[in-house]
This record gives structure tokens, sequence and C-alpha cells, in this order.
């Protein structure tokens, strides 16, 4: 190891947004010469983080250290000028430009004011040389697979030729063959004195190119340490593990009743011929690591989206529901995760997004029955304790009470399957207490409720079976005992678990 | 101050307070345009903008745009005369044939945008176009009397003083606001406008009430039709051009928001009453009809600055 200074370091940097901390004083040191892993759950920080060091935000306070020295004002533009350089995550490339000019955007060698094509396509060759692109230079990025994009986009940085370089989960799109000329170039970069941060969900990756750790845990670092002597389970222990308090009502004894939800062979979007049973009473969660199918599952069960099944029953009733109102007519009910745009009609009324499903069954000989209307909406809103004026729109109030909202509405139509796509989302903790109780108060009327959920922690304390997904497929079914953190996270990110046969 | 502030925040109310304070000025310096003639005149001549901008309110209040108002206008006004069977004395079926085209039309529009998924904007363009050339053909370049008794009536008859336009009128009105307001559908408009997607998933159907909306702009449209050819007493290819700027500029003057979501019909009725007072106040203004032109197309983007703006958000 080297005893060099840091070339890019967080001290004791703060961030929230809208009044919600994510990072609580996080302190990261990026030395040349060192591939450095980022770990943590969804939630955890890891991209606020990424963002602060990179100049794309501002921390609320701490520093930003560039070779010891710390920064007043980081932007993007300092970052480049620092040699810092990320990849992203979301390919950052413009699909109508040739790979050529993606790599040299923002950087283009001039020649009277023109952009000199001839010294371009020198040093643009050299990075694609390192990363095995053999495409010609001059096809637009649009022609590539999403893979090769995701190579263009590792040369664009190395094109910068960055003293620190950030690669925000860069394999995920990658096949194994890319994954290793890439395992290449960090190895070389490192060897060229290179400071590199890696994030990535895949363990064994980590394992095997970086050689230390740092573990974000609900905005606070939980480890930064050597990697040397730790296994896949020693990494997830660092990643999962905090006291839960009374957060979570107490687990009644499973008692499923009838079969609400069968589905054999069942595809919808991402997933995969997958099976999928669901009983009265229950509370099933849905765990894995973000976009692995979770959403397509619930809406397509919804009827949202086109699904298929070789077999499938949803309320007695053979067959999976063919649109929305054929699926809220069986009782089931969608809350989704992204309530701002898909859950509420946000410059509308309280009263008017309580309402919204009732509205046909409210009316009247045709007409709207308004006494009947406020009577509901003034109960809904009792019984979920919204507090003030119902006329106000829906997008003055908190995101808890957005997402009581968005819960209150579908409680008229008596619904027998809820499905619940991350409703804790950005929810504060005495409202996220409440949605609980609520929940399990469903379950206890013999409801279903399906809950997707990005929130481990979540998915252990409060549901009764847990389905993870991974890549669209069950990676593993977890029940009673056998639920936990590490059981689910393992599971998600692929991890064999050692005699763990639950 | 108060008051005002009120005015200010209800776009229907400040084009109705617009409209009194152009009519007061207007009598009280103009000639004649403060007699009672003239004043029904001018809300003749809006009802039949204020019909055509009856479906139109409620298509934009989904979020859609209907640009073939006109061109169904200009089919009914046509065909009418020459559907309408000799052998019925009353000219009711004639009218009721005229709709159902008309209909016909609108829920052709609806269904493409809903189903083919081709964008409202395009969907009704390509219609009006589609049907102007079929039009030429069936036509002709000539003019079509009308001899329809029910249609004459409609648009010469004036019980107790009072224009049959302005009645239809009255009548449009009350069903389309009752429509907005007291009715579930009207709610599921607003709500698909404001965010299609949250209310697809809430349980709104959005082809069943896209097909509904474009047949009754197609409905309201063909009544418009109807109401001019009874004023006119012919059709011809073009009569019914200018009620496709007019639809919307009325919607938009009395502050619905043309982006979908918000708004209600009673802005509208201002809004039409307002255009035509300024064409009139153009007319007087003795210029030629190319400067009339640029005089009203200047107008309604200043009348929009003032009572049609888009609150902030």
């Amino acid at each position: 190891m080297t005893d060099q200074k840091p070339l890019l370091e967080a001290r004791q940097v703060f961030k929230g947004f809208f009044g919600n901390p994510v990072l609580k004083g996080v302190d990261i040191a990026l030395h040349p010469g060192r591939v450095h892993a980022l770990l943590g759950e969804n939630g955890a920080g890891k991209s606020t983080l990424i963002n602060l060091l990179s100049g794309a935000l501002q921390p609320d306070s701490g520093t930003i250290a560039v070779d010891g020295r710390p920064v007043g004002r980081f932007s993007p533009a300092a970052a480049r000028a620092a040699g810092i350089a990320v990849v992203q995550q979301e390919l950052s490339l413009t699909a109508d430009l040739s790979i050529a000019e993606n790599i040299g955007l923002g950087a283009f060698p001039r020649r009277f004011g023109l952009i000199d094509y001839a010294e371009l396509h020198r040093g643009v060759r050299d990075v694609c040389g390192m990363v095995g692109l053999t495409e010609p230079l001059d096809m637009p990025v649009a022609d590539l697979a999403l893979g090769r994009r995701q190579m263009v986009e590792i040369a664009k940085a190395l094109y910068r030729k960055p003293r620190v370089l950030i690669l925000d989960e860069p394999t995920s799109s990658l096949s194994a063959h890319e994954a290793g000329i890439l395992a290449d170039v960090i190895e070389t970069l490192r060897d060229r004195g290179t400071a590199l941060l890696y994030i990535s969900h895949r363990l064994n990756e980590v394992q095997a190119l970086c050689s230390h750790v740092t573990v974000l845990k609900d905005g606070g670092v939980t480890a930064d340490q050597s990697l040397s002597g730790i296994d896949g389970e020693g990494l997830v222990r660092l990643m999962v593990g905090r006291e839960t308090g009374d957060l979570f009502p107490p687990r009644a004894t499973a008692n499923p009743g009838a079969l609400r939800i069968g589905a054999e062979g069942f595809s919808a979007g991402l997933v995969r011929d997958i099976a999928f049973r669901g009983h009265a009473g229950e509370i099933v969660g849905i765990g894995g690591l973000v976009g692995q199918g979770q959403e397509d599952l619930l809406l397509g069960l919804y009827g949202a989206i086109p699904a298929k099944a070789a077999k499938a029953e949803v309320s007695g009733r053979p067959g999976l529901p063919a649109d929305v109102g054929a699926a809220n007519a069986a009782g089931l009910v969608y809350v989704p995760a992204d309530r701002k745009h898909e859950g509420l009609v946000l410059p509308h009324s309280i009263a008017s997004n309580l309402i919204l499903p009732s509205l046909g069954r409210l009316a009247r000989n045709g007409f709207r029955d308004r006494t009947a209307e406020g009577g509901l909406i003034a109960d809904l809103a009792r019984r979920l304790t919204i507090k003030g004026d119902v006329a106000r729109p829906v997008q003055a109030l908190s995101g808890g009470n957005q997402q009581k909202v968005a819960l209150a509405k579908w409680l008229p139509l008596d619904p027998s399957v809820l499905l619940l796509n991350d409703p804790t989302r950005g929810v504060d903790i005495e409202t996220k207490r409440e949605i609980y109780l609520m929940l399990r108060g469903f379950a206890a009327e013999g409801r279903l409720v399906i809950i997707a959920s990005s929130d481990t922690p979540e998915l252990v304390h409060l549901c009764d079976r847990v389905v993870v997904l991974r890549e669209g497929a069950v990676a593993a079914e977890l029940s009673g005992e056998a639920i936990s953190e590490e059981a689910i996270v393992g599971a998600a990110m692929g991890v064999d678990r050692k005699g763990a046969a639950a | 101050m108060n008051a005002v502030k009120t005015i200010f925040r209800n776009p229907p109310l400040l084009t109705f307070v617009l409209v009194a304070l152009v009519w007061l000025v207007a009598s009280l310096t103009l000639r004649g345009f403060g007699a009672y003639g003239h004043l029904r005149y001018l809300l003749e001549l809006a009802a039949v903008i204020g019909i055509a901008a009856a479906g139109q309110t409620l298509v934009i209040l989904m979020g859609g745009i209907d640009l073939s108002v006109g061109a169904v206008i200009t089919v009914t006004a046509i065909l009418l005369p020459l559907i309408s069977p000799a052998w019925d004395p009353t000219g009711l079926v004639g009218i009721a044939s005229a709709l159902a085209i008309a209909t016909g039309i609108g829920f052709l529009n609806g269904a493409g945008a809903a189903y083919l998924r081709v964008p409202p904007i395009i969907m009704t363009l390509a219609m009006a176009t589609f049907l102007q050339g079929l039009l030429v053909i069936v036509a002709g370049g000539s003019a079509v009397t009308v001899s329809n008794p029910a249609v004459i009536l409609l648009g010469q008859s004036r019980p107790l003083g009072i224009p049959s336009g302005v009645l239809l009128w009255l009548a449009v009105s009350a069903v389309v606001l009752v429509l907005i307001h007291r009715m579930p559908i009207g709610a599921r408009f607003l709500a698909i406008g404001a965010n299609p997607l949250a209310a697809r998933l809430s349980g709104v159907s959005l082809p069943r009430n896209t097909l509904i909306l474009y047949a009754l702009s197609g409905f309201f449209a063909g009544l418009a039709g109807i109401l001019v050819l009874g004023m006119n007493r012919q059709g011809y290819v073009g009569i019914g051009d200018p009620y496709l700027l007019t639809s919307i500029a009325a919607v938009v003057l009395g502050g619905t928001s043309i982006l979908g979501g918000r708004g209600t019909y009673a802005g509208t009725i201002p809004g039409a009453i307002l255009l035509v007072t300024t064409t009139a106040l153009i007319t007087v203004v003795n210029a030629s009809p190319g400067w009339r032109s640029i005089m009203f197309g200047t107008l309604i983007l200043a009348l929009l600055l003032i009572s049609g703006r888009e609150a902030r958000r």
C-alpha cells in the first residue's frame, strides 16, 4: 500500500434533500494506485456521495479535498480540471453522435476553431484499444448494443486521462467477456497510479478487484477497512444489521387463508417465467436490488402492463386481469412507488384524489352524489389522520401524507389484494409506523398484501413471506425464521450461502 | 382589494368582467354598438363559437385537442341539405343523420387517438384534411342551399325576441357544465388531463374516455355546423374554417389550461363572447381585410396575456 496523500477526499460531508438527511457525516479517501470499493444497500447514499465527489452536488457541510487541499466551490468543471472522471450508471451518451464524437464530447481537440477529427480519432483509437472497442469510430452510438455503449462510456472517461476514476456499477450491462476486459483496464490504471472508486452490487467482482472498502448504511460509514480476509458473507454482514426499535408492529402468527393469487410460468416486463402465490391474510414481500423485475411483477398482476402466465388464478377466477379496470373489479388495487407521477393527480385537490376510484360507485343515476362523496372523503381523512382542508391541492402535502392519500383512495373499494410498490420510500418514520400498522391490520382482516420494497428491514420485520427477485427470476423464497437481512441481501446479490438450505 | 384578488384568481369570472367592461365602454363610445339588436346579433355569432368550443373545451380538459372542428362544421353544413329526405316535413331526420355523421367522425378521431396511439393533434388534422378533400369531391365548388325547415327555424326564429341559436347555446352550456361538474365522467376527464398515468392506475379507462370525448366533440361541432347553416341558409366549402382557431381561443381565453387538467366551460362562454365582440370592434374600425386579420391575431394574443394566463406553479 502507498503512504501517499489521498488524491480525493470527502471529510465529514452532510447532505440532505428537502429535510431528509441522506449523508450524515461521511468520510472517504481515495488513494493513488488503489481500487476502493463503495458498498451499501439501495438508498444508503452511494449515488449522493458520488455526486459530491464529482462536483455535481454541493455538500451541506463538510469539505471535499483534492490533493489534500479543501476545495471551496466544487463544480463539475472543477472536478474535470482536477482529473476526476465518473462512469455513470445511467448512460450519458448522445445516441446520434458517433463513437469518436461521444468520447471526445466537451474535450474536442481543435484546429482553427474547428474540430480536428484526425487528432480526435488518434486519441480515441488509443482508449478504444484499451477497452476492446473494435467498431468503426464514426459509427453512431445508437447502433451499439447496451454493453458496447457502456464500454464507450468507459472509454470516454479514459480519454480524459483521469487521476481519479469513479465507476458506478460499470458491469451491470456488460457480458462476462467485457467485464473481464474492464477488470484488466482497472488493473492497468491502478498500476499507473490512478485512484479508483468502484461501486458494484456484484460482490465477487469487488473481492477480485478491490483492496479497500467503505460501507455506507443509512447515510453513515459503518466500515472503512482493508478487504483482505473478508469473504462474501462478511461483506453482506457489514452492509446490514441495525436496531429496528419498535418501528414494526408485532408479527401475528401467519395464518394464510384461501388462495387469492396463483400464477405459474408468469412473465411480465423483466419478469420471466416465475411462479407466484399469495393467500388471504398474508403479507408477501418482494425484495431484490433495484430493477430486477419487482415493479413489473406488480404491474403485470394489476393488468397495467402486458403479462402472460401458463396458469393463473386471481380472486377465484382463472386468468390474469386484462386491464386495470378488470383488476379493480377482481379486488386488486395498486399503490405505485412514484406517487408524484403515478399515484396522484398532483394539481388536483386532496378530495378529488381520494374520490377518483370511487366516482362511479357513488354516482346515482349517472350524477355525482356530493353528499355521499363529502361523507366518504371526511371519513377517509379521519381514518388516515390527513389533517387540514381537503380542498387543498395534494401537492401541498408532505411525502408521508401524500402516500396516505395514495393508499386511502383505495379503501372504499374494500380491496381483497393490495399491491404496494415501495410504499414507505421518502416517508418519515412516524408515517412509516402508521403505514405498517395499517398493513398488518389489512392482513388481519383477511386481505392479501403484496409489498415490493427496497428497504430490507421492512421485508424482514413486516412480511410473512419474502420472494427475492434477481434478473427477473426468483432467487429465493423465504418464510418464517428464514427471513433475515443476510438471507435477503445475499440472495439479491447472488452470494451462495454456506449451509443455508432455507 | 379582496374582490379584485378573487376576480384574478377566477379566470371565468375575470373573462366575464372583461366582456362587461368592453361592452360598456364600446356602448358609450360607439354609436349603435349598445343597441339591443346589435348585442343580440353578437350573442348569436358567439353561440356558434360557443357550441363548437363546447366539445373543444372537453377535449382540451382531457389534455387533447381537436383540429377537425372546422372541417366537421363544413361537412355538416354541406351534407345536411343533401341528405335531408324530401318525405320528412319536419326536417328532424336530416338533422339527426347529420349529427350522427359528425359524431361518427369524432368517434374515428377518438379511435385513432386511443387505439392507434396517433397523437390527437396529428389524428384530427389528418381527419380535417381528409374531410376537406372528400367535400370537394362531393359538393364540387358550389354552395348548397338548405330547405330543411327545422334548420331554417333554428337559424332564423326568435321566440320571445331571443334568437333560437342563443337558446340552443344555453341548453348546450347547461348540459356541458353538468357533465363536467356533476357527473363522474367529468372528474375522470380532468384527472386524465392532469395526469394520465395516475388516472389509468386508478382504474380510469383511457381508451373509453378518449372515444367518448372525441365523439362528443364531433357532436357539438356538428351542432354548430347546423346552426351556421340555418343562419346562412347556404353551406359551402370553407364555411367552418373560422371556427377552428376561435373554438380553441375561446377555451383558452376562459382560463382553461391548454395542457389539460384544469378549467371549466364556464370560462369558455365569456371567452366566445369576448372573441366576437373584438371581431365586431375591428370591423367598425375601417381597415382593409389584411389589417383586420393582423389586428385580430394581435388582439387574441393580447387578450390571452390578460385573461388566459397559465397560473404559475
